[in-house]
C-alpha cells in the first residue's frame, strides 16, 4: 500500500483525536468525582432527566473509585456475581475473590476464584463453599488449597463437622500468587544481571559483542526457569558447564550444583554465588561490576 | 552383524540402522507428502543430525564404474546432496521418485530409529489430527509411613501443595528401567513445532503382548506421550499399528493400560509418588487440549462465557480512573462513531439478541474458525436408581459429531434456535469434558471445575 502525505495525516489525526478522547473521558471521571460535582447536582432543583442521569453517573462512578481504593489497598477483595447457567446449583449465586498480583511496579491482572454453595440441596442448608471456577495458573496448588481450607461437609453426618475459613484460604492463595510471581520477577532479574537481554535470547550479535570483557568462557549464556513453579533455575555457562539452583518458596537459595567435564564444579558455584543466601543477593551481586 | 548378542534391558538406541527395504520404513515414510519428505531430507542433512542420520555418500575408494549403472549414484559430498534436494524443492515431480531415491539412493544402507521417529512426528505436525488424545491429570499420592506396612493402595492425597515436575531424562531412564523393561522400543523426545509441548514418541517393537513380529515390525505400535509447558497434565495417544488404524483389540489395550500404569511411576521419586486422573477430554485437537489444560494459561478452569475473567487483554488496574464499560455492551465506550439506528423491528432486535446471549455464554470461544475443534459426547442419564425422586426420568444418549461441536451450538444459538438463556452450561463447552453424565442439567462428578 502506497501511504501518500494525505492518508500519514488521516492516521495522525485519528491517532490525535483518540488520544483527545481518552483524555476526555479521564476528564469527564474526575470531574464527576468530585465532592462539588456532587454538591451541585444533588442540590440542583431542577429534576431534568439530564440531571438524573449525570447523578446515576456520578453514584457509579464514586462506586468505582471506592472499589479501585479497596482493591489498591487490600489486594484481596470479593464481589458477588451470577453463573449463567440456568442449571446452576444455589440460583447461580457465585462469590468471586479477587486477588490483585504487584509486579515489576505494575498491578497484573488480577487472579479470579468464582466460589458457589452446590450442597445446600435436601433441605441441609449447608453454607458450605467450592471452588467453581478460577484463573488461576495451574502451577499454583490450588486444589491443595482448596482441601485444605474450604473441605466439603462430611456427607451424611460423618465424624467432625467440616470446617471452612474462606479468609485462610483466600490468604493462603494470595501468598502462593505473589511468590510466584516474586519468584519469576527474580529469574528475570538474574537474566538482566547477566546481561542476557529480555524474554528470549536475542540471538548471537548481543551474546558476542556485549560481554568479551569476561575472559571468554566463563561467561553465562542461559539462565532460565526449569520448572513450572519458578523453583528451579538451570544455569548455562559458555563452555558447556551446567548449573541448577532449587529456590525455596520465598526466594532463598537450598541447593547449587555446577557440573561441568570434570564432574561436579565447585569453584564455579562459589565464583557465581559467594555467600549469598537469597536468589536476589546473587542477582545484585552479578549486576555490580 | 554382531557375533555375540546378550539380553539387555536397555531401549534401542537411536542409531539403530533399520533395513531399507523393510516395508515398516516405505509405510511410514509413503504416509508424508512429496514437500515433506524433502523438508525430512533437509533436515536429515543437515550437519547437527550426521551422527544419526548420514546419507550414503560416495567412499573414498571407490572405482570408476562401481556406481555406474545405479539409478540414483551416491553424491560426492554432503553439500552436494543437500544443494540436490533443495532444487528437488523448486521443481515438480511425483512422491515415487522423492521415496524411492530415499530407499534406493541416498539412504540405501538403511534408515536409523531416529530418521523413522522424524519421519513419524512429520506426520503428525502435517496431520494435527490424526491422533486421539486423552488428557490425564498428574496428581499427588499421599506418602507412606515406612514403618506401616499394610498392602493397602496408596490414596489420592487431597491437600498436597507439590506441583509434579517432569524432567525428560529422568523421565525415560525410570520408564524404561521399572516400567517397561520387557519392551523393546525406541523413544524420541521432540518439541511440538508452534505449541508449548514436549513431544514423546514410543516406538514399541516388541512388547510382551507381542512377540512375534521383531524383524518384520508388522505389529510394531507408536504412542505418543504428550508434556505440556507448566501444567500438572499428561496427554496420552492411543496405541497405533503401523497400518495406521488405531488399534482396537486386547493387545492394544493392554498396551494402553501398561503406559497408564507406567507413566505415573516413572514420574514419581522416592517419598513422592503419583497417579494419573483421567479428566474426561478426549479430543483430536491438540491445540484444545493445551487452551483447557496448559500451563500458564488462565482459561483452563474459566471457559465459556466465564472468559471475561481469563481475558488477558482486558486491563482492569486499580488505578484506573475511568469507569469500565460493562463487556457486552456494543460501544467500546465511545460510541460517537456508531450510528443509531432508528426503531429496529422485533426480528433484528431478537437476532441482536441471540447474538449477545450467545457472546454472554460462550465469550470468545468457540469460533467456527478458532482451530480448537472437538468431538463431544455427551451422556444423558436421567435415572439415579433413585429412592427419593418419584418423577419419571428418562435414560436418554445423546452424541454430538461434527468437527467443532461447540462452534455449532453457538452457531445454532446465534441464530435463535437454541435459546441461548435456558441452554445448560455443559453445552458451552465451559466444563472442559468431552463425555460426562448429565443430571438436574449438570454434568455430573463435575460439580467444580475440576481443580
Amino acid at each position: 500500500m502506497a501511504s501518500t502525505p494525505l492518508d500519514d495525516e488521516i492516521e495522525r489525526l485519528q491517532a490525535r483525536a483518540d488520544a483527545l478522547k481518552s483524555l476526555l473521558r479521564i476528564q469527564t471521571s474526575t470531574i464527576l468525582a468530585a465532592p462539588p460535582t456532587r454538591a451541585l447536582l444533588t442540590t440542583s432543583t431542577a429534576k431534568t432527566r439530564q440531571n438524573e442521569a449525570l447523578l446515576a453517573r456520578a453514584d457509579a462512578q464514586l462506586a468505582h473509585n471506592q472499589q479501585s481504593l479497596y482493591r489498591a489497598c487490600a489486594s484481596l477483595t470479593t464481589f458477588r456475581a451470577r453463573d449463567p447457567d440456568p442449571n446452576a446449583v444455589d440460583a447461580g449465586a457465585i462469590l468471586g475473590v479477587r486477588v490483585e498480583v504487584v509486579s515489576r511496579a505494575k498491578f497484573l491482572r488480577p487472579y479470579y476464584v468464582l466460589l458457589n454453595r452446590p450442597y445446600g440441596g435436601s433441605g441441609s442448608r449447608s453454607r458450605h463453599l467450592r471452588v467453581h471456577r478460577h484463573t488461576v495458573p495451574p502451577c499454583i496448588p490450588l486444589a491443595g488449597l482448596a482441601a485444605r481450607y474450604l473441605a466439603p461437609p462430611p456427607s451424611n453426618g460423618g465424624q467432625e463437622e467440616g470446617k471452612q475459613d474462606l479468609a485462610k484460604f483466600a490468604r493462603a492463595l494470595r501468598r502462593e500468587l505473589v511468590r510466584y510471581h516474586h519468584r519469576l520477577g527474580v529469574v528475570a532479574d538474574l537474566r538482566k544481571a547477566a546481561g542476557l537481554g529480555g524474554k528470549k535470547a536475542t540471538g548471537d550479535g548481543e551474546e558476542g559483542g556485549g560481554e568479551d570483557g569476561e575472559g571468554g568462557d566463563g561467561r553465562l549464556v542461559d539462565i532460565s526457569a526449569a520448572d513450572a513453579e519458578a523453583k528451579q533455575i538451570s544455569i548455562q555457562w559458555a563452555d558447556g558447564r551446567t548449573g541448577r539452583l532449587v529456590m525455596g518458596d520465598d526466594g532463598e537459595i537450598v541447593k547449587v550444583v555446577a557440573v561441568g567435564d570434570h564432574g561436579r564444579d565447585r569453584e564455579a558455584v562459589r565464583q557465581l554465588f559467594g555467600d549469598a543466601k537469597t536468589v536476589g543477593e546473587v542477582a545484585r551481586r552479578l549486576a555490580e561490576p | 552383524m554382531p557375533l555375540i548378542t546378550i539380553p539387555t534391558t536397555a531401549r534401542l538406541p537411536s542409531s539403530l540402522r533399520i533395513d531399507a527395504q523393510n516395508p515398516a520404513v516405505s509405510k511410514i515414510l509413503s504416509r508424508l507428502s512429496r514437500a515433506s519428505l524433502l523438508t525430512l531430507a533437509l533436515d536429515w542433512l543437515d550437519e547437527d543430525n550426521q551422527s544419526l542420520a548420514a546419507p550414503f555418500l560416495l567412499p573414498d575408494d571407490h572405482d570408476e564404474d562401481d556406481y555406474d549403472d545405479d539409478a540414483f549414484p551416491p553424491a560426492p559430498s554432503l553439500d552436494a546432496l543437500r544443494q540436490l534436494y533443495t532444487d528437488l524443492q523448486a521443481r515438480k515431480g511425483s512422491k515415487r521418485d522423492v521415496l524411492d531415491r530415499f530407499l534406493e539412493g541416498d539412504w540405501r544402507h538403511g534408515l536409523t530409529l531416529y530418521q523413522l521417529a522424524m519421519a513419524d512426528l512429520q506426520y503428525l505436525h502435517d496431520h494435527p489430527l490424526s491422533q486421539k488424545w486423552a488428557a490425564y491429570r498428574i496428581t499427588p499420592l499421599s506418602p507412606r509411613d515406612p514403618s506401616d506396612d499394610t498392602t493397602d493402595p496408596p490414596v489420592v492425597d487431597k491437600t498436597s501443595l507439590v506441583i509434579p515436575r517432569f524432567h525428560p531424562s529422568t523421565f525415560l531412564s525410570a520408564l524404561q528401567a521399572r516400567v517397561l523393561p520387557d519392551v523393546k522400543a525406541h523413544y524420541n523426545f521432540d518439541r511440538h513445532r508452534t505449541l508449548p509441548l514436549l513431544l514423546l514418541r514410543i516406538f514399541i517393537l516388541d512388547s510382551p503382548y507381542n512377540t512375534t513380529t521383531t524383524t518384520t515390525f508388522f505389529g510394531a505400535r507408536t504412542v505418543y506421550l504428550a508434556f505440556p509447558d507448566a501444567s500438572p497434565h499428561v496427554f496420552v495417544s492411543r496405541p497405533q499399528s503401523l497400518g495406521g488404524a488405531a488399534g482396537a483389540g486386547a493387545e492394544s489395550k493392554s498396551l494402553h493400560a501398561l503406559l497408564l500404569d507406567g507413566v505415573p511411576k516413572a514420574l514419581s521419586r522416592p517419598r513422592q509418588r503419583f497417579a494419573l486422573r483421567s479428566t474426561k477430554l478426549v479430543t483430536r485437537n491438540l491445540e484444545e487440549l493445551i487452551a483447557r489444560k496448559g500451563g500458564a494459561q488462565r482459561t483452563g478452569a474459566a471457559a465459556g462465557g466465564w472468559g471475561v475473567y481469563a481475558d488477558e487483554k482486558v486491563r482492569e488496574s486499580p488505578l484506573e480512573t475511568v469507569l469500565p464499560t460493562p463487556p457486552l455492551s456494543e460501544d467500546g465506550g465511545d460510541s460517537g462513531g456508531r450510528k443509531r439506528e432508528g426503531p429496529t423491528s422485533g426480528e433484528e432486535r431478537a437476532v441482536k439478541r441471540a447474538r449477545l446471549v450467545a457472546r454472554a455464554r460462550f465469550g470468545g470461544s468457540a469460533r467456527v474458525g478458532d482451530g480448537k475443534g472437538s468431538r463431544r459426547e455427551a451422556e444423558g442419564d436421567g435415572d439415579d436408581g433413585g429412592t427419593s425422586t418419584d418423577k419419571w426420568r428418562p435414560y436418554v444418549r445423546l452424541t454430538f459429531h461434527g468437527t467443532h461441536v461447540f462452534a455449532g451450538i453457538r452457531q445454532l444459538v446465534e441464530h435463535g434456535i437454541i435459546d441461548g438463556e435456558r441452554m445448560p452450561g455443559w453445552m458451552t463447552g465451559e466444563e472442559g469434558v468431552t463425555v460426562g453424565a448429565v443430571r438436574d442439567g449438570r454434568i455430573r462428578g463435575f460439580r467444580g471445575s475440576g481443580v
